[in-house]
């Protein structure tokens, strides 16, 4: 992985058209400006990781997995 | 046909084949699915990926668990899916039913939106709306079906499958 160093208010730039500023560092938070094309897809990481995971559990639902809460349901 | 690990084989018309042109969030090189319902109970719609059997996702209509729900799509989104607006829009939630379906939750951070017309589809991310994850919605589901007097989970034993109708989705949004 390419590590760089930044100060407050500078940028990295990728290729031609992304840029991405330190815009504010606050104890151990730091605020990301990002100008990328419209097309690129930016997302803080845990929660693009979350709906994957959570696409791969819903894709392993059964509907066999619902025939016991059915005689529940219409039990009750 | 539709060769399915849940349903069996399913007739499926190339009219009612929706397109992810990105797939799904960790399904990426997955881009044909159907919508598969109950022929007797079609209050859950299964997301079945055309190619592979094993790959379905059920689904729920947002509105049933979660009122005010606002979907807002990005320009990202309207592009992809072709869409100015959702008026022919078909906004669906995913569900994850464990092995204790009591324990079901839906995703309204990332719904499924369909273009009708176009049978495009895409997950969106509601980035705007603190949406949840996995939000339980089993009690809600419940409460839903006894005002309807519907059982959530319909206990015959012998269960017919078809394949929803785009055009039929699409009327009944006019």
């Amino acid at each position: 992985m390419l590590v760089l160093t930044r100060k407050l208010g500078e940028t990295i730039a990728i290729d031609d058209d992304i840029k991405i500023v330190v815009v504010s560092i606050k104890g151990r938070q730091v605020r990301l400006g990002i100008d990328a094309p419209r097309k690129t897809k930016i997302h803080r990481e845990e929660v693009y990781l979350a709906i994957q995971e959570q696409n791969k559990a819903a894709s392993e639902s059964s509907p066999d997995s619902v025939k016991s809460i059915a005689k529940l349901t219409s039990a009750s | 046909m539709v060769e399915t690990t849940r349903f069996g084989s399913i007739s499926v018309a190339e009219d009612d084949i929706l397109t992810f042109p990105e797939g799904m969030l960790g399904f990426s090189k997955i881009h044909e699915y159907a919508l598969i319902e109950r022929v007797d109970d079609p209050l859950f719609i299964w997301l079945q990926a055309v190619k592979k059997a094993s790959v379905a996702f059920p689904l729920l209509e947002p509105q049933i668990f979660e009122t005010g729900y606002q979907v807002e799509l990005t320009e990202e989104d309207r592009e992809i899916l072709t869409l100015a607006s959702l008026q022919h829009a078909k906004v669906f939630s995913i569900i994850t039913i464990p092995s204790d379906p009591t324990k079901m939750t839906a995703n309204l951070k990332a719904p499924i939106v369909i273009n009708l017309k176009k049978r495009l589809a895409r997950q969106v991310i509601l980035h705007a709306a603190d949406y949840p994850i996995r939000k339980a919605i089993y009690a809600g589901l419940q409460q839903h079906c006894a005002a309807r007097h519907q059982a959530v989970f319909n206990e015959t034993e012998a269960t017919a499958y078809h394949a929803v109708h785009l055009a039929d989705e699409l009327e009944a949004t006019a």
